[in-house]
Formats: C-alpha cells, structure tokens, sequence
C-alpha cells in the first residue's frame, strides 16, 4: 500500500499528463470539424474491423449448419437436375412423327401421364408396374401407350400403383387391324423376341405385304382406333393353314420404356353396359 | 522567490498576449508562425515540479486556443512538451550544477546547452503542433516546411528574448 502511494506520487505528473493530453485531444476532436471527422472515421474503420472479425467467427461457428444446408440444397439440386435432365430427353424424343400421329388420335380421349417404375424383360411373362392408380383415375382394362405405340393394357390396379400386362405377353391380346384395310386379328406375343410380335387370323384373301402399318381396331373398346402398333415384317401361313400370320416388329422398345400414357376410354363402360345387358338377355330364365 | 514567481506570471501574461496580437499574425509564405511561449516552459526554475511544467502547459496552451480558436492543438502539443522539459533539461544541463535555484539561461548552461535545450523542446512543439493542425500526411512536403519553418522563426524569437531578458 505504501509503495503504491509512493509510486503514485512519483508519477503523479504522468497521470497529470495522461488526463491534461486527453483532455486536449478531446478538444482538439470535439471542436475541430476535420479532427473529429477524421478521427471519428478511424474509429468506425476500427469498430468495422473488430465488426468484421466477429462476423467472421461467428460464420466460422456456423459453418457446420451451413454445410448442411449446403448438403440438402445439393442433393435437391440434384434431384432436380436429374428431373430436368428426363424432361428433355422426352421433349426431344416428342418431335417422333409416330408419337404425334398418336396424339393426334387421342386428342379426343383422357389421357393419364405414367412412368414406369418397374419393367421385367425376357422372361415368358413381362409385367409393367406405372407409378399411377386409382386415385389417379386408372381401372383395369384401360390402354396404356407409349411414344412408340401401343403398351399393353392395365391389368391390377393399386391406390398409387397399376400392373400394366405389356404386348410382351402371351396373355395379352389385342385387336389389331393393318391400317387401309379392315381385315382384323389378335395382336399375340410368342415370347421370343422383345421386338417382335404376331397377328393371327387374317384372311387368306386380304392383301398384306410387308413394311404395312399395323394399328388398333378399337373393336375392343380399350384403345381408339388407328393406334400404331407396329409394321408388317413377314407374311406366313398359320399353324392350321386357313389363314395368315403376320410377324410384327412392334413400334414400342420395351426395353427402355419409361414414360406411358394410360388412355380412359369414355365409351368403354356403355360397352361394357350393353354387353352385360346381352348376356343377362341370352341367360335361359 | 516571491520575485521568481511574480516575473514568471510576468513571462506568462507577455508571451501569450504577444503571441495573440502579434505573432499569430506573422505567416512567413503561409508556411513559418513563430510561436515563442514554448520559450515561457524552458526558463522554469529547475525546482518547479514536474506537475507544474505539465499543468503550466496546458494552461499556456489552453489560453492560446481560446484566442486563436484551435481547440486542443497548442494545450496538447504544449502539454507534451511540459512533460518532457524536465528530462530535455536534466538532457543538457551541465553536470556540475545541480543546485537548487538552478535557472535555464544562456548564463547557467552557456549559448550551446541552452540552444540545444531550446531547439529541442521547440521543435518537438512544431512538430506536435503542425501534425495536430493538419491531421493527415497528404503533403509531407508542407507539413515538413511548416514545421522546419515555424521552429527556425521561433528559435529566433526566443533568442531574442533570451537577449533581453535581464537575468
């Protein structure tokens, strides 16, 4: 205590000094317009940098939520780079004069945009699931197509999901007729190629040469009539020789379908009715 | 040392009125002021406190920007040069004179010490006094003029005074 008193005395006249100069330099910047600007400046660049510094730290303290904001941002980017890039492949892919000939015809019609969600290829009985159902509008025994003609025909029908019974097997049958002549049989899969098909039953007196175009019929309700199916590769006789086989190289690559179209057919219940009405009729009382 | 104090508030009174009415009004090509009442800190009897240099300055200085309106520029640049004229004296004082009424003059110290003495505290002053006015370094040039100038012109002033100062 003593040698704190001694030393404050001894220096006393620094301290004088140090509450004189401030006291001066107080002045000097309280009533000098450039002084007190220019000091007044140093200060806010020095309050900036020590503000400056803060922020950093801070953001430094935050860069783990920001990288993970970072992450999600990423992978929604990319998700949506991945969507895009679909996107424009069908959009190029649109301008196939088949598919817009297709649209033309179903231009009339409900149609229900679908993707493909799981496709079984080369086995004897492909499926197709379509990531729509029944809250979506879609009931078994309605048509699917694709970009290049027909797909198959919905078979089992989930609330969100549809199973999709393709061309592609042996159960599905489809109307079919050669386009300009209404010579009709059933469009039928042999299981042996992914591209290739067979109409049966066609007259022996009807005039098919290869490279004709096969369509739908729409006798069966399910599609419109003059859908594309595919063309006319060869022309044989069938297994019992009363009528032509054609084989049919299908308009649809199987193998990498991915968006189709299920097709809602307006007329097909009022079919369905009357078909219904005839049996009850032929029932013997 | 009644007659010691009495001259110096003589001293006091003199240079800032001279420096008010006279000297403040001397600007040699815009660039050299003299400012003699940095002379009034170096003729303190050696036995004045250090406090008292410091307080003494302040007050000089603080006289002077109320007529001149340079608020804190002469009190601080003369309350710096009041804290170290006590230590520029001890600097230069000769050796052998350590008594107590020991007085700063070309007497005690001889022409050399005292001018020394003098140019040291009086050029320390411009220095302060110039980098306080001008607040930036923009013109070094002018500043260094102006600093260089005005303690040329006030050592010359001081000299003069020295000369016809009676003791």
């Amino acid at each position: 205590m003593h040698n704190l008193l001694d030393f404050l005395r001894k220096y006393a006249y620094f301290f004088l000094f140090l509450l004189l100069e401030s006291l001066s330099l107080l002045l000097l910047f309280r009533f000098n317009h450039y002084q007190g600007s220019v000091a007044f400046s140093a200060a806010n660049a020095a309050v900036a940098r020590v503000e400056t510094g803060y922020a950093e730290a801070l953001a430094y303290l935050q860069l783990q939520g920001v990288n993970r904001q970072l992450t999600e941002e990423n992978l929604r980017l990319q998700m949506q780079t991945n969507r895009l890039r679909e996107a424009l492949m069908t959009a190029t892919r649109d301008t196939c004069i088949t598919q817009r000939l297709m649209m033309e015809r179903l231009a009339d019609y409900e149609l229900i945009a679908a993707r493909v969600v799981q496709n079984s290829q080369g086995y004897r009985d492909n499926y197709i699931v379509i990531d729509r159902g029944t809250t979506d509008g879609v009931q078994p025994e309605m048509g699917v197509v694709g970009g290049g003609g027909v797909v198959g025909i919905v078979y089992l029908t989930g609330p969100h999901y549809s199973l999709v019974i393709p061309v592609t097997n042996r159960k599905s049958s489809i109307s079919c007729r050669v386009r300009g002549q209404n010579y009709f049989g059933y469009l039928q899969w042999d299981g042996r190629s992914m591209t290739r098909a067979t109409v049966d039953d066609i007259p022996r007196y009807a005039r098919v040469k290869p490279g004709e175009v096969v369509e739908t019929s729409g006798y069966s309700a399910v599609f419109p009539p003059g859908i594309f199916v595919g063309r006319v590769r060869t022309v044989s006789n069938s297994a019992d020789g009363q009528s032509y086989k054609l084989d049919v190289v299908l308009g649809t690559h199987f193998a990498n379908l991915r968006d189709v179209m299920v097709v809602k057919t307006p007329y097909k219940a009022e079919i369905d009715t009357l078909q219904a009405q005839l049996r009850r009729a032929d029932r013997p009382q | 040392m009644f007659h010691i104090v009495l001259s110096r508030i003589l001293w006091f009174i003199t240079l800032l009125a001279l420096q008010v009415f006279v000297f403040n009004h001397v600007h040699i090509f815009g660039y050299a002021v003299p400012m003699p009442y940095v002379y009034f800190l170096a003729i303190l009897p050696a036995i004045t406190p250090h406090w008292a240099y410091v307080l003494l300055g302040f007050v000089m200085g603080l006289m002077l920007d109320l007529f001149t309106n340079t608020p804190g520029m002469a009190a601080g640049s003369l309350t710096f040069v009041g804290l170290i004229t006590p230590w520029v004296l001890k600097l230069f004082r000769p050796r052998d004179t350590d008594d107590e009424d020991f007085e700063p003059s070309h007497h005690t110290m001889e022409w050399g010490g005292f001018m020394r003495f003098l140019g040291t505290l009086t050029l320390v002053h411009c220095i302060l006094f110039f980098v306080l006015e001008c607040f930036n370094f923009f013109d070094p040039y002018g500043l260094l003029l102006n600093m260089g100038g005005s303690a040329l012109l006030t050592l010359l002033f001081e000299v003069a005074m020295e000369l016809i100062r009676k003791k």
